[in-house]
């Protein structure tokens, strides 16, 4: 019992030192190729992370009594950081594209003002028994607002044909399934607790490293962005755009209407 | 739960709808690589004129091929027109997508983009999207004559509730009438 208590410790610990290692590794090849520079609020996150990683893991061996307090304080902060993660896939992809750029906000606060006001249809008195609820439910909660930005952001993308250079698409896919895998890994303990809980310290760390993974592969090297060359002329009339396209779906809808006529 | 669930079925329906408009008669996906090579900024102007319409979706032939009295003449002719009718309206559909797709391209480098406009011709462009996978639709399930049979049916029974209405309403004047002699 004694033995297999520790191996499940040293196990642990692994898991937890290969994240640290991956981490440095990362941040070493994103300042030798200067990535940093270009995504600095994503290498700040992951510098975060790494120092939260040695602190946490310093704790839970010489304090274990305070593990849990640190614990929930640092994933608040490192949650609050990975928000600015997202904004910097809005800002660094839709840097050449102004058009795009406002869509997207707009979208977006469309989607954020939705939220919101879900949030007030719950009672007030509600709306606090929330924000006391147990922190897993809150940080999961927040962590689908984080998903519901990044599906925006995702389709928005895919409408306007961003094009991401690999760099940018690594953070943008990683961050995602580390959101995607958070939700889940909270909505399962919230509904079976007690099976899930001896589960729980692994789950977390193994899927953390698939994430890493992900990145050391895109961030391994330094990718620029693909440039594309606005036609000027559209740039300048985006009137006549629109009236163009309004004029080619009249003309489309006629053909149509040819066929109901016939 | 019921309204969640009729949203989703609604939901799940509508892309199915899309889905169908957007497939080739042997159900692969039209190619979109044909899309993405043509001239970002060349209109597609190889338009269908109208009497092909008119003659894809016209019920003329299908009299005419009735006249022949073959049912297997009648078979291979539904078939054949069912497949040219569905090849127009995807390629109607196909035209639209190309049309947005420009746009799209276009409009995001635009400094000057208005949110409403955008809004307003994504809405129309789901609509005209939605007219062509319902058409899609119509045709694959009554045929490639389901509009006009639809409306000659429509007027028919418009005809008749008409007739039936006036019919009723004369027999109202003579038992009206009678009323008024009997006293």
């Amino acid at each position: 019992m004694f033995y297999a208590g520790k191996s499940i410790v040293m196990l642990s610990v692994m898991i937890w030192s290969v994240g640290v290692v991956l981490e440095i590794l990362l941040l070493i090849r994103g300042f030798q190729e200067k990535l940093y520079r270009q995504f600095p609020i994503f290498y700040l996150y992951l510098l975060f992370v790494m120092v939260n990683d040695v602190v946490s893991m310093g704790v839970y061996r010489r304090a274990a009594n305070y593990y849990f307090q640190v614990y929930w304080v640092t994933q608040f902060l490192s949650l609050a950081i990975g928000s600015g993660i997202i904004f910097e896939i809005y800002r660094v992809a839709l840097r050449s594209f102004p058009g795009a750029a406002r869509m997207t906000r707009c979208v977006l606060l469309i989607v954020f003002g939705a939220i919101f006001a879900n949030a007030l249809t719950i009672p007030w008195d509600g709306v606090f028994r929330w924000l006391a609820a147990a922190t897993i439910t809150l940080e999961r909660n927040l962590r689908i607002v984080q998903a519901l930005a990044i599906l925006t952001l995702a389709l928005l993308f895919s409408w306007y044909a961003i094009p991401f250079g690999k760099n940018l698409k690594g953070i943008l896919f990683g961050y995602s399934l580390f959101v995607g895998l958070s939700i889940v890994q909270f909505t399962i303990w919230r509904y079976s607790q007690e099976q899930v809980k001896p589960f729980w310290s692994y789950a977390q760390p193994v899927c953390y490293l698939l994430v890493m993974g992900v990145w050391i592969r895109a961030l391994w090297f330094a990718v620029p962005l693909p440039k594309t060359i606005p036609d000027p002329q559209i740039e300048n009339d985006y009137e006549l755009l629109i009236a163009t396209t309004r004029d080619q779906f009249r003309r489309t809808l006629a053909r149509l209407g040819w066929a109901a006529r016939a | 739960m019921m309204p969640g669930l009729a949203f989703v079925a609604a939901a799940a329906f509508l892309v199915f709808l899309l889905s169908l408009s957007a497939r080739d008669d042997n159900g692969e996906d039209l190619p979109a690589a044909s899309m993405r090579n043509q001239n970002r900024l060349g209109v597609t102007d190889a338009l269908r004129p109208a009497e092909l319409v008119l003659r894809i979706f016209s019920p003329k032939d299908r009299e005419f091929i009735r006249l022949t009295r073959s049912p297997r003449l009648q078979r291979l002719y539904r078939e054949e027109r069912r497949r040219v009718a569905l090849h127009w309206v995807r390629l109607m559909s196909r035209e639209m997508s190309t049309i947005m797709r420009r746009h799209r391209l276009n409009s995001r480098h635009s400094q000057n983009v208005n949110v409403a406009a955008e809004a307003k011709l994504f809405g129309q462009y789901m609509e005209l999207r939605f007219l062509c996978a319902g058409l899609v639709f119509l045709i694959q399930l009554f045929g490639p004559h389901a509009l006009v049979d639809l409306a000659s049916y429509a007027g028919e029974l418009r005809g008749r509730l008409g007739k039936s209405m006036l019919d009723a309403t004369a027999s109202n004047h003579v038992a009206a009438s009678g009323d008024v002699v009997a006293r």
